[in-house]
């Protein structure tokens, strides 16, 4: 015990003399950003697994085109799950002599198992929350519904041959599913309806979907019953797949923020490392007189060891109390794009936190400490016996292993952390080779200098290790800050450029043939210019050369969605606008049975020329031979198609049309004419969405920018460990130039010299890398037109010298004050 | 410009009631006491005593690298008390070369660069040959582009004597020279100190331990806890 009492007292009298201080805030940063993450990733997680369940109405469900087997009902009543089962399918409602191509909703009582619906009396203002789809004779309907077919509530609607009443307006539904072009309006119905409606017959083309919820055990059994049991057309749903507006972006956030935050740790350790390092010289001499005085290896370390694990659960305590505030805050970044309620964050996550902490110091701070263990007594005697520097396997092997574990953890994939991990270390040494050439080639100036710039790149020189350390671990910062905000204004502004003035804004879907022509004249009357008209018909592609699509698709591609949903097929004569044809030909003749598929689709689904593809359209299936690809420009915001078929294969199906428009700001009260006249037709303002988009971006990059800052920070204790761990040398080598009769501002010259230089050269590899990096970014990746930065050329080598020669001038005063009296006297 | 026949036999160091106290924790302590020295030029002067009598807080006093308490200093007839540390730089490079104890040779400067830096922090353009003659006067002619490190502790003395002649200063302070060397190595590097200072007629204040290397100057003072006697 004393010797513990002896490990804290020479902590306190160290950390009294601030030997300590830049390793406990590097160390701080690192934590605090691992924990912010790390909570921010957990409750985000929690979020969307309580959440998921009520996107899916379910914990667990799955969709087939027939009905659910008996054995199955059988085995969920054994495992004691509730279920619940809805019916989805198309019908056309004809009221009052108008028309409407419903999407009708046929619920079990128990349905929704999760989450709930919101309905209204007619007064949007009384809306309420109901967990219970409507009763056996009533229809809750949306209100376009009402409009469209002329009723009110509490007038009789038909669907199919039952006759029900249209009782309450549905406002929100927990599991609405649909995909840009199917916006037929709803119409939901008590299940014990669905046999008298007459509409469900052998053939007809019906979702069914079947819900369970009940304890995770169960649910799991029953799961790993159901799942090999399933044929291709049963499904089970995933939030992922089938949500997949709301998935992706927070996994991208979480992914993107995880990664940045292993930068501000890796920063972060390589301050550790330095100063640690410096710790650790200036404890040779009084780890040497210990061992004189009888203190063996092992209680050198114990006693060092003691030190730093007290220090690290002090520093990482503190971390994780800052990572719970900059945890909030980043909620309050992105808050627009989560949903409402939260969940609470876990408790691990802190801890997680914490483990990060200890685990960095323990990386990079050993490697150094361990050389107190090699400090041989005889120093006392002999003071220029240093011990050898610990093994580079040693220090670069454990930076490495904690690096991999962390980046694994947030990546998930243990592919993709070998490639992020060899393309990482492949780049940090190819700069590092790239920047010790550098110093190479000025050391060769060193003689035609002045003696001000000798002395200042001499600095840099001298310990050219250390510099191309801190050279990288600046630049790596300053690249991450450059690309976040070159690459968003870039994006934005480019995306914006790159729609012409009136792009159009708008689209109009589901109008029916017979309303084409009056809805053309219409908006003529209006003064709005619309793209062309094209039809649109509901199909699912079900086999490609006579095989089914699920055989051939892998797993989680662009394609295996496609073949999950209804896709919008259409037919004209003319190649629509923007598409160019990238392999075969576009039909001269007429002839109908043939298809052009978009081309990365095509890809996807491995569909080639002169295969024969085969769709369900309704109950009928068609087939049709695939004469040429396509590409296409998504960002165009004209109707595009990945199935275009020749004219005569599609004729006689049920279709309505779609087309786009543009409608300045100014004049967006027009829209409601239009609706109020065509209340079928369903207009997308695409204006806001791209609005929304854009805020997403926006915070997205924020909150990435704020943890940006971390790095910056963690840049900066990079910096001042780097100027304090030369400090003891710097005062020693001051004292004697002083001496020789140097003056004061010859000292501070030449260190400002030495690390504004350091600073500029940090710059300036900064802008080749950022350069590279958005050029590839943008030629290969965005596509956008690239165009040098002639503006980062000039300010980021200048920002960097004045940032590194400020961090400097801190250490520099202890320089210029020292008396040169210290020369007499022995360190 | 000074000659040195200006300043023949004239006080080149003057020191008077020249105190030196500290702020310790254990209240003030007085390293130096009321020192009246006079020295004159092309003297040499050995300051003997016990250690922590207070020789290397004099010679720093004396040459300008610390301020003293109380007390004056006239250098050459400047008043050193009066100057500003950089004016005190500047009159060091000009007029003072100094060897210590333990050679005080910057690492990372060639032994070459190492003897021109105080003519190059002068504004000297001829550097590079007076410091390539005198190390070859001191018999490193081979050893120019050596590191501080690689050479032994004599050689790295001679560098420093070198260093310390480069400028031809007109004083001369040695603190402990031989101390951190064998006694052979010491007597050769006394030798050359001692040739060197005739060469130059530089006046030579020596901090010692060796009686007999005291012996060798015109006059000695003895210092006992801070006071001379
Ligand atoms: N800055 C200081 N603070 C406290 N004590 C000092 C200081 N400088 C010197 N001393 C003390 O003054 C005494 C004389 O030191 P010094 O001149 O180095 O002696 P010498 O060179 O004769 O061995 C010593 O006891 C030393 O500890
Ligand atoms: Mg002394």
């Amino acid at each position: 015990m004393s010797r513990f009492n002896l490990a804290l007292r020479l902590l306190w009298r160290d950390s009294r003399s601030g030997e300590l201080t830049i390793l406990v805030m590097a160390l701080i940063i690192a934590v605090t950003s691992a924990t912010a993450i790390s909570l921010f990733a957990d409750r985000l997680q929690r979020t969307m697994t309580t959440q998921t369940a009520d996107f899916l109405a379910a914990d667990l469900v799955i969709t087939s085109p027939d009905v659910q087997p008996a054995n199955w009902i059988t085995k969920a009543q054994a495992l004691q799950l509730h279920a619940a089962q809805t019916a989805d399918f198309s019908s056309v409602l004809i009221e009052n002599d108008e028309m409407l191509l419903a999407s009708v909703k046929a619920v079990s009582n128990a349905y929704p198992l999760r989450g709930y619906l919101k309905i209204t009396g007619g007064d949007y203002s009384e809306e309420h929350t109901v967990h219970q789809g409507p009763p056996a004779g009533q229809a809750w309907v949306e209100k376009r519904v009402l409009s469209a077919l002329k009723l009110k509530l509490g007038d009789a609607l038909t669907v199919g041959e039952k006759k029900l009443i249209a009782s309450q307006i549905l406002t929100y539904e927990t599991d609405k599913q649909g995909d840009f072009y199917s916006f037929s309006p709803r119409v939901m119905i008590n299940d014990a309806d669905l046999p008298a409606t007459g509409i469900i017959q052998p053939g007809s083309h019906v979702h069914y979907f079947f819900q369970y919820t009940g304890e995770a055990s169960a649910l799991q059994a029953f799961n790993q019953w159901l799942k090999p049991q399933l044929n291709p057309s049963q499904r089970m749903l995933d939030i992922h797949k089938d949500r997949p507006e709301l998935g992706s972006a927070l996994n991208r956030a979480e992914r993107y923020l995880g990664l940045s935050s292993i930068i501000v740790i890796l920063i972060s350790g390589v301050a550790i490392a330095m100063a640690t390092r410096r710790y650790t010289e200036r404890h040779f001499n009084a780890t040497a007189i210990l061992r004189c005085l009888g203190l063996k290896q092992r209680d050198i370390l114990w006693l060092y060891g003691c030190q730093f694990v007290v220090l690290g659960v002090l520093a990482s305590s503190i971390g994780c109390g800052l990572g719970w505030f900059a945890q909030q805050a980043l909620f309050h970044l992105l808050r627009g794009l989560l949903p409402q309620h939260v969940a609470n964050p876990g408790l691990l996550a802190v801890f997680f936190g914490f483990i990060v902490g200890m685990a960095v110091l323990l990386a990079f701070a050993l490697p150094p400490l361990l050389r107190l263990k090699q400090v041989s007594p005889l120093r006392v005697l002999r003071r220029e016996l240093e011990p050898l520097p610990s093994s580079a396997w040693l220090v670069y092997g454990l930076a490495l292993g904690i690096i991999a574990v962390l980046i694994e953890r947030y990546t998930g994939d243990a592919k993709m952390t070998a490639t992020l991990l060899g393309v990482g270390l492949l780049t940090l040494l190819v700069l590092g080779l790239l920047v010790y050439g550098l110093l190479r080639v000025t050391g060769k100036l060193l003689p035609h200098l002045n003696l001000t710039w000798r002395f200042g790149l001499q600095g840099i020189l001298r310990n050219s290790g250390a510099s191309v350390s801190q050279i990288l671990a600046f630049s790596i910062t300053l690249v991450a800050m450059v690309l976040s905000f070159t690459v968003r204004t870039d994006l934005i502004d480019n995306w914006q450029k790159q729609l012409p003035d009136n792009a159009p804004n708008h689209f109009a879907l589901n109008i029916f043939p017979a309303q084409q022509a009056t809805f053309k004249q219409d908006m003529q009357a209006l003064d709005i210019t619309h793209s062309q008209f094209y039809p649109v018909v509901k199909g699912r592609l079900v086999e490609i050369n006579n095989t089914p699509v699920q055989q051939v698709v892998s797993k989680d591609s662009q394609g295996e969605s496609a073949t999950h949903r209804e896709l919008s097929l259409t037919f004209t004569q003319q190649l629509p606008e923007d598409n160019k044809i990238t392999q075969g030909t576009w039909w001269q003749t007429v002839q109908a049975g043939q298809v052009s598929v978009e081309q990365k689709l095509a890809t996807s689904l491995k569909i080639k020329l002169h295969d024969q593809l085969t769709f369900t359209v309704g109950s009928q299936q068609i087939k049709a031979e695939v004469t040429s690809l396509r590409s296409l420009d998504w960002d165009t915001m004209r109707p595009n198609f990945y199935m275009v078929f020749s004219p005569g294969t599609l004729d006689a199906y049920p279709s309505t049309l779609i087309t786009s428009f543009y409608l300045p700001e100014a004049h967006k009260n027009v829209l409601n004419t239009l609706v109020k006249k065509y209340p079928a037709i369903t207009i997308l303002e695409v204006d806001v969405i791209v609005k929304q988009f854009k805020t997403i971006l926006l915070q997205l990059t924020q909150a990435i920018n704020y943890l940006l800052y971390f790095s910056l920070l963690a840049g900066f204790t990079v910096l001042f460990a780097a100027v304090y761990a030369t400090l003891d040398h710097r005062i020693q080598e001051g004292a004697i130039l002083r001496t020789l009769g140097a003056k004061r501002s010859f000292l501070t010259k030449i260190h400002l010299l030495e690390f504004g230089l350091l600073g500029f050269i940090a710059g300036v590899l900064t802008v080749i890398m950022s350069e590279a990096i958005i050029y590839s970014l943008y030629t290969q990746v965005m596509h956008i037109a690239y165009s040098p930065n002639y503006y980062l050329w000039l300010v980021i080598p200048i920002v960097g010298s004045i940032c590194v020669a400020l961090a400097g001038y801190s250490g520099i005063r202890y320089i210029v004050n020292k008396s040169p009296v210290s020369v007499l006297r022995e360190l | 410009m000074h000659t040195h026949a200006d300043l023949a036999l004239k006080n080149i160091i003057v020191a008077e009631s020249l105190g030196k106290a500290v702020q310790t924790s254990e209240g003030v302590l007085h390293i130096l006491r009321s020192i009246h020295l006079c020295i004159k030029s092309g003297e040499s002067i050995a300051i003997i005593g016990e250690s922590g009598s207070g020789k290397s807080t004099l010679i720093s006093l004396l040459a300008g690298l610390d301020t003293p308490s109380s007390g004056t200093i006239r250098i050459n007839g400047h008043e050193l008390t009066t100057m500003s540390e950089d004016g005190r730089a500047a009159m060091r490079n000009e007029l003072i070369g100094f060897v210590f104890q333990s050679f005080q040779l910057l690492p990372s400067l060639t032994a070459l660069e190492n003897v021109m830096l105080p003519l190059e922090l002068g504004g000297d353009k001829q550097a590079k040959s007076l410091a390539t003659a005198l190390l070859t006067r001191v018999g490193l002619a081979h050893r120019l582009s050596h590191m501080p490190r690689q050479l032994s502790g004599g050689e790295q003395q001679r560098v420093a004597l070198a260093r310390a002649f480069v400028t031809r200063p007109v004083i001369l302070f040695a603190d402990e020279p031989t101390g951190n060397l064998d006694s052979k190595t010491g007597a050769t590097i006394i030798d050359l100190l001692f040739e060197l200072n005739q060469e130059n007629n530089t006046t030579l204040i020596l901090v010692t331990h060796d009686q007999a290397l005291a012996a060798r100057c015109q006059r000695t003072i003895k210092l006992d806890s801070g006071s001379m006697v």
